[in-house]
């Protein structure tokens, strides 16, 4: 199929997957992007400005000029966004505009039904492009389950955090692990001020040393990180100093990360894992269960996903589920989508709302299709 | 001789203009100054097929990115900041031991929390919920900075604030939280209470001697190699 076919084709199918056709603009405000996303993200869009000075670029993706356009509109109803569009980013090589098409499901309630939905979307939509489902692979990671885990194993809340910023980078959660297992540490502090008033436990002399070396520097307590902030972050830092990630646990979730298994099987992996980790993650368990159930209900074949326990996106705003539809023997996915329930709340939403989506890759795909 | 003139590009002024010749002097190249100081252009005593022109430091690293002129005496930090790929288009050919100074990261002194950039990475995922926006570095070096933070340390969730000038007083002035910076005693970081992340030197610069990799691939490259052998040897002998 040639890209003009590919393009009605994909809006053909978002269409019978009842998507709400949605037209965004090319040209969007930069600062949602670099803000959710990263200054990283920066050498990758198209830049301009405005006659007035603002920070405009190119649509480096749709998720989120969608939740923006979402939470203006304040919709009333759940709504699956259909998008078929160009989209802009900077490569080093290679092109610089794509067609991406894809559905973004914002604020439906049952969760799991809608992750089901989303995959089985994702990979009709590749079949459909293709003219076939034959050779699909998706792979699924779940980051909420890693959460549970985190919990489950009764670590610091601060540890928790920093391994859950990890997940889905091998090396920072290598690192990190390395960090918390003590099998690298850190002082606290290097001044020895601090350091006595941590040991002695005076928090009102702790922050009013704080606030005496802020005002010193000329720095308001007011314009970035507070007295109490920095006090709170020594303490809490002092108190998992004395500390270090129990050897068990940190053989758990090694463990935990290395596990590869089909779709088919990972609830009894899953499961098995539990056991062996004497640890309580049964709920959470039984929820991706359900998802698996869903999944095949909803026309995916079990046998053509693999679960990898450690994949996750860099991103502080995907939650749960993510996922990749290739080719077997194709480095590159030919669509990805995930959850992402924390990023409406980040762009100002006054009450959580969930969302899931994905989009899938079309000039990928044509290029894949005239090579066969 | 083959492939026409080489031009070689000096600071233009002040400290690093005066060792830059001092080391090409040392080396047997002896710069002829221009009478007339508005005079950009000069030549070396005894080489035909050499010309020295003199420009800023940062506009050396530019020109030698675009091939305008062949080698250059720059800061490693301006080649690497205003080159994108700076590798594939110029090569290092000798490190000359003057112009030191190091691009490091630095906090304000009463974050005492904050040793390494696992801490500040700490920092910066918090910070958007505790103040409403994400945490803020000031620079003048965005490509250093994007890949030290980005590339380096995973760290995703930061602004960059674009200094052009005394970046050591963003955090007092409220404009950055923390600084990207050059420094090569640490006494402006020291006078303004920042503090270098025990893991926060990005890149330990010094003056180079630079060459454009098409230059050196083409006819004039054979002539290059020699002056920055020279140059080299040099160098090794003093150092």
């Amino acid at each position: 199929m040639a890209l003009p076919q590919m393009l009605s084709a994909a809006e053909a199918y978002l269409e019978e997957a009842g998507a709400r056709r949605t037209v965004l603009p090319v040209i969007q405000p930069a600062d949602p992007f670099l803000d959710m996303a990263g200054e990283d993200l920066r050498r990758r869009i198209f830049l301009t400005e405005s006659e007035t000075g603002k920070a405009l670029c190119l649509r480096p993706e749709f998720t989120i000029p969608v939740c923006l356009k979402h939470l203006q509109e304040r919709p009333l109803e759940p709504i699956r966004y259909g998008l078929c569009a160009q989209v802009f980013r900077q490569h080093r090589d290679g092109d610089s505009e794509f067609f991406q098409a894809g559905i973004e499901d914002l604020d439906t309630e049952d969760a799991i039904a809608a992750d089901a939905r989303a995959l089985a979307d994702a990979a009709g939509l590749v079949a459909r492009l293709r003219g076939t489902g034959e050779g699909l692979h998706i792979t699924l990671g779940d980051q909420a389950v890693f959460a549970a885990i985190l919990e489950a194993l009764g670590l610091p809340g601060g540890w928790q955090m920093r391994l859950l910023r990890a997940f889905g980078q091998p090396d920072a959660l290598a690192n990190a692990l390395n960090v918390l297992s003590g099998r690298e540490a850190p002082a606290v502090t290097q001044d020895s001020r601090v350091a006595d008033l941590l040991s002695s436990g005076d928090d009102a002399a702790l922050v009013a040393h704080i606030e005496v070396s802020m005002a010193g520097s000329g720095i308001s307590p007011m314009a970035g990180r507070r007295p109490e902030e920095i006090a709170a972050r020594l303490k809490e830092r002092a108190a998992l100093a004395a500390t270090r990630l129990p050897d068990d646990a940190l053989a758990a979730l090694e463990r935990f990360i290395a596990l590869r298994v089909p779709l088919a099987e990972a609830g009894r992996a899953l499961t098995a894992f539990e056991g062996k980790a004497e640890i309580d993650v049964t709920e959470r368990i039984e929820l991706f269960a359900a998802r698996i159930e869903a999944i095949r209900l909803a026309g995916i074949d079990p046998g053509t996903v693999t679960y990898d326990a450690a994949f996750g996106r860099p991103l502080d705003y995907y939650t749960g589920l993510v996922f990749e539809v290739g080719l077997e023997g194709h480095e590159r996915p030919l669509a990805s989508g995930g959850r992402y329930d924390r990023l409406l709340t980040l762009l100002g939403a006054e009450r959580p709302i969930p969302g899931v989506g994905f989009v899938a890759w079309l000039d990928r795909i044509e290029v894949l299709e005239a090579g066969r | 001789m083959s492939g026409g003139t080489i031009t070689l590009a000096l600071p233009s002024k002040g400290r690093l203009k005066e060792q830059a010749m001092g080391v090409l002097r040392a080396a047997g190249y002896n710069v002829r100054e221009p009478a007339d100081s508005r005079q950009y252009r000069a030549s070396v005593e005894g080489m035909d097929g050499l010309e020295i022109a003199f420009l800023s430091a940062s506009e050396i690293a530019r020109e030698l990115g675009a091939g305008t002129v062949d080698l250059g005496v720059t800061g490693e930090d301006l080649v690497r900041e205003s080159l994108p790929a700076w590798d594939e288009k110029v090569a290092i050919e000798a490190r000359l031991g003057f112009g030191r100074a190091d691009v490091v990261v630095a906090v304000p002194d009463c974050w005492f929390d904050v040793r390494t950039m696992a801490d500040l990475d700490d920092v910066a995922a918090h910070f958007r919920a505790g103040h409403g926006r994400r945490l803020r570095i000031a620079t003048k070096y965005w490509r250093l900075t994007q890949e030290f933070f980005s590339q380096r340390h995973g760290i995703q969730v930061y602004r960059i604030v674009e200094s052009l000038g005394a970046t050591e007083g963003a955090p007092a002035a409220g404009s950055a939280d923390v600084i990207v910076d050059i420094t090569s005693s640490g006494s402006t970081l020291h006078a303004n209470d920042l503090r270098v992340l025990d893991d926060g030197v990005i890149l330990e610069s010094e003056a180079c001697l630079v060459a454009n990799r098409r230059s050196l691939a083409g006819d004039k490259g054979e002539r290059m190699g020699q002056i920055a052998a020279s140059i080299r040897a040099m160098v090794s002998e003093t150092a």
